[in-house]
């Protein structure tokens, strides 16, 4: 009996490998990457699943995670992916918001691009600890509402939030601008010791204890000037 | 016969078999736009002689044709391959862009490109000529240099540098990510939109036309409600997407007799389809039981044959063939009822709690509502009629009675109405259902009844076949399990969680077969 399927032999077939399938292996492979390091650092730094915010924990946790992601070759849209992995959380059994932002950040400060351009409003969850540490020449922008610790030791860069941020904004930080097109929150600029934040909207209060740095409400400079008692 | 007619004739052969003899009807040309070259309906491929002409400037005609036919078949074989991913896919780009329109538009485009690039990975296709010679809006040159990136083919395209390099990165070939890849094609596209609303428009149309529902026919789309209903979380996620094609749905309804069952010539009611739909996904199966009765004389018992006496009551079989005294034996008939050979399908009276306590089907998947739609479902399936008795505190109103009937959307609305106050039953209601044929009834409750004690009484005397189903566990539903257990016509079954339903055996009982129920 003749084999019906020898008709088709005759058709041409043949898989083409085209520059889609290469970029998407290649960046599956980076995220893969990313993903492990951050898995590994909360596997480190959250042994019980509950992480402090503590300034030497804080510290500790920044430092491990700019060693995790010190060999990575990544750019701007693979941190925009992980932020969409963090926020489907997927391929991550655990997000601890926390690290995540710590993680984020050490991300941002060590990214081959001086602009990056997050849009936090795309995203259900809310990211703390964002802009931590930016350093001299990165500017950071942030469209969407954040979390706290936003541009906590910020140190010399440059952050924009086009919304508005939690509470401990700049909190410590030592350099830079902080610009905030919403309102903040409580504690703004607690421990502060140099730099400028500049919020356009409501601030719930200041920090008690600060050592430098100024703080402007709708262009106004509120801190340094002894006005602490109307907030 | 037009030269757009030969060049199909010619080509289409050549056209299935590339792509291995796809089940699709002939494709017609068709008086179309110049801009938009295809149109899918009901799985015939229309193109567009006036396209064809325009294109032909820059590409031969029988390219044209070709690309425009590799596009059509890959939607048909790739993506979206049924309704249900098209509305999958929808409801993706819906909760990003959160407007019907910019929804529809962003899934086609996904749609278009997962089909485009299965196509130009897979075979020799014109379509990159076609894509190169097309001048679109803003939307279509950010496509274009997306395709000029993931194609590696040069399209002619400049600038959308950063749009394209995020689209690049979608996984688009694999089936299995579609749904986050649509998600964030969705994100990505959005800013064109953006910038598109504010320039005053909404853009150039596609070239390869817009993808409405109106490609399905009304069996896919009733399959496709199925596994949506099955795939949403809660009925409100159902009735977000199915509300923005209500038109199409009803249409799709109405084309056929029995179809959705919703009738035609009404608004679609997304609350009720849902459940309707979800319940298809459960066919419970139905015992059924000896339904030919007769109240005629009956043959009772053997009594020797005697001569005189008449011969049609011969019993041939134990009067081994013989007519003689002694030997033959004749029936004696005696009057009374009986159950003949025939079996059937009862009618059923559904009786479903829909107090306080349980709940509120439209809010929240009702394991109860659910329950009674997968057994109102198999009982008109089986060509029964359904009463539902809905309750919750019956003594001040709060009750609906529907009398047996067939019209589905008229018992999916009583059993779906919610009342949400106390718990008690008027058993005469139930009563007033009864029928000569004993109906079974199919019970839905929590048991957190006020008067159940009186249900339990009623359920003791009655002949019916009882399903009683309980949603939860508690102290109720061990007294009526305790307070029913002599009765071999109550089964009692305890549902969880949604997986729980297909274990539903409607109308079982326990001594079953040809025995007459009841004490």
């Amino acid at each position: 009996m003749r084999n019906p399927f020898l008709d088709f032999r005759s058709l041409p077939y043949e898989k083409k490998e085209i520059p889609l399938d290469r970029i998407v292996r290649a960046k599956q492979e980076i995220m893969d990457s990313i993903l492990e390091g951050y898995l590994h650092l909360v596997e480190e730094e959250v042994k019980d699943l509950v992480w402090l915010v503590e300034h030497s924990h804080v510290v500790r946790t920044y430092s491990a995670a700019v060693n995790r992601i010190r060999e990575l070759h990544y750019d701007q849209d693979d941190i925009e992916e992980f932020c969409a992995e963090l926020d489907s959380a997927k391929k991550i059994p655990y997000m601890i918001s926390g690290p995540a932002g710590i993680y984020l950040s050490a991300l941002i400060n060590h990214a081959p691009e001086d602009r990056i351009v997050l849009r936090p409003k795309d995203f259900d969850r809310t990211f703390h600890f964002m802009g931590y540490r930016l350093p001299e020449s990165k500017t950071l922008i942030l469209q969407g509402n954040v979390g706290d610790f936003v541009g906590a030791g910020l140190s010399g860069g440059s952050l924009v939030v086009e919304g508005s941020v939690g509470n401990w904004c700049g909190a410590g930080m030592m350099n830079g601008e902080i610009l905030v097109t919403g309102y903040a929150g409580q504690k703004t600029g607690e421990w502060m010791r140099g730099g400028e934040i500049h919020v356009d909207g409501s601030i719930g209060s200041l920090g008690r204890s600060r050592f430098g740095g100024k703080i402007y409400q709708r262009g106004k400079l509120v801190i340094p000037q002894e006005l602490d008692d109307q907030y | 016969m037009t030269k757009l007619d030969d060049i199909l004739l010619e080509i289409w052969p050549r056209v299935k078999r590339k792509h291995l003899f796809p089940e699709l009807p002939d494709p017609v040309g068709a008086e179309g736009e110049e801009r938009v070259g295809l149109d899918i309906k009901g799985k015939r491929i229309s193109i567009s002689r006036e396209f064809v002409a325009e294109m032909s400037q820059a590409i031969e005609q029988g390219d044209v044709v070709e690309g425009l036919l590799d596009h059509a078949i890959s939607h048909y074989l790739c993506c979206p391959w049924d309704f249900s991913t098209h509305l999958k896919l929808y409801a993706e780009a819906k909760e990003i862009l959160r407007d019907k329109e910019m929804a529809q538009r962003a899934t086609d485009y996904f749609m278009d490109v997962v089909a485009d690039t299965h196509c130009v990975s897979q075979k020799e296709t014109p379509l990159p000529q076609i894509y190169r010679n097309f001048k679109g809006g803003i939307v279509d040159e950010a496509i274009h240099a997306l395709y000029q990136r993931i194609w590696g083919i040069d399209l002619g395209a400049t600038g959308h540098e950063d749009i394209s390099r995020k689209l690049s990165r979608l996984p688009y070939l694999d089936r299995t990510r579609w749904r986050e890849s649509m998600r964030r094609f969705a994100k990505v596209i959005k800013a064109l939109f953006e910038i598109e609303e504010k320039q005053g428009g909404s853009g150039e149309p596609s070239p390869m036309g817009d993808h409405g529902l109106e490609q399905y026919s009304p069996q896919e789309i009733e399959q496709g409600l199925k596994e949506l209903a099955l795939d949403a979380a809660t009925p409100s996620e159902f009735r977000d997407i199915v509300r923005d094609f209500e038109d199409e749905i009803l249409e799709a309804s109405q084309s056929r007799d029995q179809g959705m069952g919703l009738g035609p010539g009404r608004s679609l009611d997304a609350d009720l389809l849902y459940y309707m739909k979800l319940a298809e996904n459960y066919l419970l199966p139905i015992r059924r039981m000896p339904t030919e009765k007769s109240g005629s004389l009956y043959p009772h018992q053997h009594i020797p044959w005697e001569v005189g006496k008449p011969y049609q009551d011969i019993d041939p079989w134990t009067s081994f063939g013989k007519i003689m005294p002694g030997i033959t034996q004749t029936w004696r008939r005696r009057e009374g009822e009986i159950f003949g050979r025939e079996e059937g399908i009862p009618d059923c009276i559904v009786i479903i709690d829909s107090s306080g306590s349980m709940t509120d089907p439209r809010q929240r998947l009702s394991y109860a509502v659910l329950g009674a739609a997968c057994a109102c479902d198999a009982y008109l399936r089986n060509e029964a009629e359904v009463a539902v008795y809905n309750f919750s505190d019956a003594r001040s109103g709060g009750q609906k009675v529907l009398p047996y009937s067939r019209y589905r959307k008229q018992i999916y609305r009583t059993i779906c109405h919610y009342f949400g106050g106390g718990t008690r039953l008027l058993v005469e209601n139930i009563e007033a259902l009864q029928t000569e044929k004993a109906p079974d009834i199919f019970l839905i409750t929590d048991m957190q009844i006020t008067n159940l004690e009186v249900l339990v009484e009623y359920f003791n005397t009655c002949k019916n076949r009882v399903t009683a189903v309980h949603i939860g566990d508690n102290k109720h539903v061990e007294t009526f399990r305790h307070s029913v257990a002599m009765r071999k016509n109550i089964e009692i079954y305890g549902v969880a969680k949604k997986e729980d339903i297909p274990r539903i055996v409607l109308g079982k009982v326990q001594d079953y077969l040809y025995k007459k129920v009841g004490p």
